[in-house]
């Protein structure tokens, strides 16, 4: 089991409400997707593990089990191309679970037009593997869901 | 075994939405569907998005896709397209 932790401050509010269809249809997997609040925060790591890949915009953990979460900082932000983000760890790194990962403004985001929203996926999961998701206010490292 | 050999085009690469939209069109296979660098990194499975994720297929860069057996070469076809689309 691998308990999953908020990544930022927010309101979990399901991946049915993120106006990206690969999220919202759940291809890339199950999980849930946190509206964050607005101003400056660390977007931290959901599990403990090695850091597989890390965007500006976008990480994935995978953990000693071989589980991957991804946590996408806002929708189509790969298009800012890292502006307004700031790596606070590296590719490969091993992190703790609430480890601050990117330094990034939702604010800044939806001031650019785009969606500040941030998914997070259990990799390759089934959805009904995933058990206690939250829903409403979460902060930073609060247990998001479980994945069985 | 058929194979395919495709540069992937899309900015991104093969991650993000082009690699969502390979993995759910792989796992709707009943074959084994592989993944893999020319360059002899993989074969990785084909219908994981943390395996395909893993193996950070760059835009430019050529994939060889393998499935055998009984319509793998349709599948084959609609895989290449996929990786192969900007």
């Amino acid at each position: 089991m691998t308990t999953v932790l908020a990544p930022v401050e927010g309101a979990a509010v399901g991946l049915a409400a993120v106006p990206d269809p690969v999220f919202s249809a759940g291809m890339v997997g199950p999980g849930t997707a946190i509206d964050p609040l607005r101003g400056p925060g660390e977007a931290v790591a959901p599990i403990a593990g090695k850091i597989m890949k890390l965007h500006p915009h976008a990480y994935v953990i995978v953990g000693d089990d071989g589980r991957g979460v991804l946590v996408h900082l806002g929708i189509d932000t790969v298009q800012l191309k890292g502006e307004g983000f700031r790596l606070l760890a590296a590719e490969g790194d091993r992190v703790r679970a609430g480890q601050p990962v990117v330094a990034w403004d939702p604010a800044a985001v939806e001031a650019g037009g785009r969606s500040p929203v941030c998914p997070v996926v259990a990799l390759d999961a089934v959805s009904e593997s995933l058990t206690g998701v939250a829903e409403g206010a979460v902060h930073v490292g609060d247990e998001l869901f479980r994945w069985e | 075994m058929g194979e395919r050999k495709v540069t992937v085009a899309a900015e991104v690469g093969l991650h993000a939405r082009p690699a969502a939209t390979f993995v759910q069109r792989a796992k709707q296979a009943p074959m084994e569907i592989t993944v893999a660098k020319p360059n002899g990194e993989g074969p990785v499975n084909g219908k994981s998005i943390l395996a395909v994720m893993a193996l950070d297929v760059r835009q430019g860069e050529t994939v060889v896709i393998s499935a055998e057996g009984e319509g793998s070469e349709e599948v084959l076809d609609e895989l290449a397209a996929i990786a192969a689309a900007p």
